[in-house]
């Protein structure tokens, strides 16, 4: 099977004043369709970096980051902007909906960007609201749904465009633990589903939900385990 | 694109509608600035209109010679002084000049016409001769103009103004009926078709016109005279210093005297004219560029503080695949739809007042060339304040934009 996600000896550097920040220092990662890893490590080890970088919000200093073969570190602007569009679904963990659009709206705007009309799109944003279980709620606006309804919302509107993978930056870490388990199931049916799906997480029995987890430390992968 | 377009007008008018009191109060200066040019634009195509109807009556192609200019400032004993102006000249000028097609000599005063008990007051006497017809924009509708014959025995006989025949004959046809103007009594030959106000300060219609001879005779003998020169249309400036030169011959002055005559024509009225609406037009330009520049500032400073509370939406709208170019796109409508939005109600506004400026003041209307240029501009000043904060938003980092609080 072709890999999805290929990083070789990725590094991030920041200039602060006239300091360097080595937040990557030498990152290598495949990652192949349908994976479904978690990604832990203390805050400032360069998790969110990675995550970023995978997530085509960011590129790489140096090295080389090719996604489904496309070579992203060479990307400018617009085409960062599109594979963000068409291949990545993001969830996080303040959610991120936009406050005055209705649930079915929030998950209709990636397909705006991807310019899809109007019918097809509605079309597809129900159905990615059905797959969460919030049909019924598609009409209501994110300060009407509980806090685990605007997550579902907010997967929802990750899924809508059939991304090749899902980043979820800690999906359960502003939710009770009630609903963070059912979040966490609904990761488990799409992964089960065919879906590949990044997880970052402090909490170690969320880890477990993935096959696979990766521990970051000092800009590094220190440790990338399977999980029984 | 287009539907991205759609997709952006949309998200543009949603920021507006939640934000309807600070919109409105943003546009106020845009509809300031609207309401200043639209107004001022049909005051001036309103007085533009009556002005040309009023010039219509002089004639472009007709010379006014009198003692006085209609505008200047001459001193009024420098004018008092000079020489009265002669029947004699209109024959010379005639016989003299190649570009000179007709001469009507003008007498004027003021005098009550009664007809049975009624009476007006303050009609204007015209004491001229049969060219007066070429050299005016008079229209007899009843009955005839005075003739030749008539002019030279000085009969009795008069041409009325239609608010003159309103007034004395209402119905009634006044043909041949006797009207009196001091001790004289005059048989009415024809009622001048109704002709409206010169420059909105007095009427046409408000004249009765005697035969010159019978003028002389009854009521003055000298007094000031006024030729109306009709000229060859195609050569007006070369007619007029033409005419300059036979007069400066009848009167026989040297060459480094100054003429003791004016040569007056329309383009005295237009120049006038013209200063005024510069006057009117410059204040409003003023205004409007003023007003425009308050409210485009005041609309530059709304949308940074718009960009700023939605720094995070735009995180949002990037990280989903928004691209530099669709958020630049989506704060610019916002920016222009404030100033259509203020440009509309400077125009309605400034529609209402054109209608009250019709109805009380004088005839105008808005024109339409108008309402499209005021619209332009409104969007003008969109786009020109929205660039700046437009271009911020989409600069905007992702990463950072997520993270802001």
């Amino acid at each position: 099977m072709n890999d999805l996600i290929t990083l070789k000896g990725v590094t991030r550097v920041y200039e602060v004043g006239t300091e360097k920040i080595h937040a990557l220092a030498g990152v290598d990662l495949t990652i192949r369709p349908n994976e479904y890893i978690s990604t832990m490590g203390p805050s400032g080890s360069g998790k969110s970096t990675l995550m970023n970088i995978i997530g085509c919000l960011d590129t790489p200093t140096s090295g080389t980051y090719e996604f489904e073969g496309e070579p992203v570190h060479k990307m400018d602007d617009n085409q960062l902007a599109s594979i963000r569009n068409r291949k990545i679904g993001f969830v996080f963990q303040t959610f991120n909906l936009l406050p005055k659009l209705t649930a079915l709206r929030n998950v209709e705007l990636p397909l705006i960007y991807a310019n899809v009309p109007r019918d097809e799109r509605l079309e597809q944003a129900e159905r990615a609201l059905r797959r969460v279980g919030l049909i019924d709620r598609m009409n209501h606006k994110p300060n009407e749904l509980s806090g685990g309804q605007r997550q579902r919302v907010a997967i929802a509107r990750a899924l809508v465009t059939n991304p090749s993978v899902i980043l979820a930056d800690e999906p359960t870490g502003n939710l009770d633990s009630k609903s963070g388990e059912d979040i966490m199931r609904l990761f488990d049916d799409l992964h089960e589903a065919g879906n590949t799906i990044i997880l970052v997480t402090h909490e170690e029995y969320i880890a477990k939900h993935a096959q696979r987890t990766l521990h970051i430390l000092d800009g590094k992968i220190n440790e990338d385990t399977l999980n029984g | 694109m287009f539907r991205l377009f759609i997709g952006n007008v949309r998200i543009a008018t949603e920021a507006i509608v939640a934000n309807k009191a600070r919109t409105l109060l943003t546009t106020l200066g845009i509809i300031i600035g609207i309401l200043a040019v639209t107004l001022m634009g049909t005051l001036i195509s309103g007085l533009d209109r009556s002005f040309e109807r009023s010039m219509s009556f002089l004639g472009r192609d007709v010379l006014f010679i009198s003692k006085h200019e209609w505008f200047g400032n001459q001193e009024w004993w420098e004018v008092r002084n000079r020489p009265d102006i002669k029947l004699d000249y209109a024959g010379k000028l005639m016989e003299y000049s190649k570009y000179v097609r007709a001469v009507a000599p003008v007498v004027r005063r003021r005098l009550e016409v009664v007809r049975k008990g009624k009476s007006v007051s303050d009609v204007m006497v015209v004491g001229t001769t049969p060219e007066y017809t070429l050299t005016s924009t008079i229209n007899v509708e009843n009955g005839r103009f005075i003739t030749r014959g008539e002019e030279r025995s000085g009969s009795r006989v008069v041409v009325i103004g239609y608010d003159v025949a309103q007034a004395l004959f209402e119905g009634e046809d006044p043909l041949d009926k006797k009207v009196k103007m001091g001790p004289y009594s005059f048989r009415v030959i024809g009622v001048i078709e109704k002709q409206g106000k010169f420059l909105g300060l007095f009427s046409m219609d408000d004249q009765v016109i005697i035969p010159l001879g019978s003028f002389m005779r009854l009521f003055s003998r000298r007094g000031w005279m006024q030729l109306n020169v009709k000229v060859d249309s195609d050569h007006v400036s070369e007619a007029r210093d033409e005419v300059r030169g036979i007069m400066r011959r009848l009167r026989g002055l040297h060459p480094q005297e100054k003429d003791n005559f004016a040569i007056n024509q329309q383009d005295a009225f237009r120049k006038q004219y013209g200063m005024i609406k510069l006057a009117i037009g410059g204040t409003g330009i003023f205004i409007t560029i003023l007003s425009l520049v308050v409210g485009g500032i005041g609309i530059m400073n709304i949308m940074f503080v718009s960009v700023k509370e939605r720094t995070r939406e735009i995180g949002v709208r990037k990280a989903i695949g928004a691209t530099r170019a669709v958020i630049l796109q989506q704060f610019l409508l916002e920016a222009v739809f404030i100033c259509l939005i203020g440009g509309l109600t400077g125009l309605l506004l400034a529609y209402g007042g054109s209608l009250l400026i019709d109805k009380y003041v004088f005839p105008s209307t808005m024109p339409v060339w108008l309402a499209v240029v005021s619209m332009g501009l409104s969007m003008l000043v969109g786009i020109i304040s929205g660039l700046a904060p437009s271009f911020k938003a989409a600069r905007l980092d992702p990463i950072e934009a997520l993270r802001y609080e």
